[in-house]
């Protein structure tokens, strides 16, 4: 419990935080050369998240969005900077617990992390784009719950729920499935109770 | 390898402008008409912006970046003319479709609002080059543990990019469908990205060792090749854009009063 938010800034830290970035990146890469009705964009931030800790995930998220906001002019990105650190720091926090040791735990990651992306990007989605989130599952609801009255709020809500959960479901199913397969030379690197022996 | 920024490399003196008063005009063209409230305030910052554009000689880049939104706001008019709580009065009718002014005007200012946001950012995004603000954000006190991890973000992309490339000509070789239906495109996509993401994650550990043998953990002070000061022009045009918010703030008193 102590450990929780202990974090090693040393350099492979700080390189995992571009290769994570670089993950996103390729995510949502694929997902649109693939058409998948999903984002995918926060496979990095996961692993970043898991591998370094919450404070590490949540420099990865807002970083994410921060960086591709500035240099690719995709200013809708760099709304949603806030959700990405969300995410980054829920997915941190479970993986810090002990949750993504086992299947059924990254699936209740999932569900954290996707409910923390609703959460925050609600609002968000209210004050910019005036409830709708650019998914057109999601807007086609959002349309529903507008036409039969229900407050904006809601609407917005139920929206993002619609897209974001099974999105962090599905990132987070692969995130489980390349973490199981990384070698343990790399993941030494991140382990927090490490000891440096001398031998003499 | 094809860089993942939009950097235009022309001469102009939007170009020349430090990126602090260019981050100081998105400040300006995303706060005032936020503080303003009224609609007109979009219009003088987007006219603001536009003239910009064209004096950087950059304008055609931005027309793609427009369409992208564009989608975006068509979805927000039709859900809002059609279906916005407010909806009172009827503004037109198109086919069975009606549309309405309360709805229309909620769209219009979110509408705006995109836009204007999209400008400011573009006059920014397509006149500064990443390593040069990083530079100047190093030189302003910004961590360069922290500036090293945004350039560093410019090299690792292009370069997962030819990864990536050489994984889907490889698993396409051993007979893997990428295109179809949703159900075969869902299924492509776990052989694409699990071998992109272990081998950049893998060679993570290598460019650790790289820099830590260069004195990345390093305290010293670290100093720069080329010096890069706000000069007088630079200050003239934040000073500008500070009386805009300061002109803002003012009519949403007045209005108030």
């Amino acid at each position: 419990m102590k450990n929780l938010f202990k974090t090693k800034l040393n350099a492979a830290c700080f390189v995992l935080i571009p290769a994570c970035i670089g993950i996103n990146y390729l995510g949502k890469l694929f997902a649109s050369v693939l058409k998948l009705p999903l984002w995918l964009d926060s496979i990095g931030t996961c692993i970043g998240g898991i591998l370094g800790g919450p404070i590490i995930g949540g420099i990865c998220g807002a970083a994410n969005n921060l960086i591709y906001g500035f240099t690719t002019g995709d200013s809708i990105t760099l709304v949603y900077a806030l959700t990405s650190l969300g995410i980054g720091v829920a997915v941190g926090i479970m993986a810090r617990l002990g949750r993504m040791e086992k299947l059924s735990g990254a699936i209740l990651t999932a569900c954290v992390a996707g409910l923390t992306a609703v959460v925050i990007s609600t609002p968000l989605n209210i004050i910019f784009w005036g409830g709708t989130t650019g998914n057109i599952w999601g807007d086609a609801v959002f349309a529903w719950s507008q036409a039969s009255g229900l407050p904006v709020a809601l609407g917005s809500f139920l929206d993002e729920v619609l897209v974001d959960v099974p999105d962090k479901l599905i990132t987070l199913l692969i995130v489980y499935a390349i973490i199981k397969g990384l070698p343990k030379k790399l993941t030494s690197l991140y382990e927090l109770d490490d000891e440096v022996a001398s031998l003499d | 390898m094809k860089s993942i920024s939009l950097y235009v490399d022309k001469d102009t003196c939007l170009t020349r402008l430090h990126p602090f008063a260019k981050m100081f005009y998105i400040l300006a063209a995303v706060s005032a008409p936020l503080i303003g409230g009224a609609l007109w305030i979009y219009g003088l910052f987007l006219a603001i912006s536009l003239c910009l554009l064209i004096s950087g000689k950059i304008i055609r880049k931005v027309f793609p970046l427009i369409a992208f939104s564009f989608t975006i706001i068509i979805t927000i008019f039709l859900i809002h003319g059609l279906f916005n709580q407010e909806n009172q009065k009827v503004l037109f009718h198109l086919g069975p479709l009606v549309f309405y002014e309360e709805g229309l005007l909620y769209a219009a200012r979110i509408g705006l609002n995109i836009l204007n946001m999209l400008l400011a950012f573009a006059t920014f995004v397509l006149t500064t080059k990443p390593a040069d603000l990083v530079d100047d954000l190093e030189q302003a006190g910004f961590s360069p543990r922290f500036g090293y991890m945004i350039s560093s973000v410019f090299q690792i992309i292009p370069q997962m990019m030819g990864t990536m490339n050489t994984i889907m000509d490889a698993q396409r070789s051993r007979g893997m469908e990428t295109e179809g239906s949703l159900f075969v495109r869902a299924k492509a996509f776990i052989p694409l990205i699990s071998p992109v993401v272990s081998s950049s994650l893998i060679n993570t550990r290598e460019r650790a060792i790289a820099l830590e043998v260069r004195g990345f953990d390093s305290k010293n002070k670290k100093t720069f090749l080329r010096e890069h000061k706000l000069a007088g022009k630079d200050k003239t045009f934040m000073l500008l854009m500070a009386l805009l918010i300061a002109g803002s703030i003012v009519w949403r008193v007045l209005t108030w009063l």
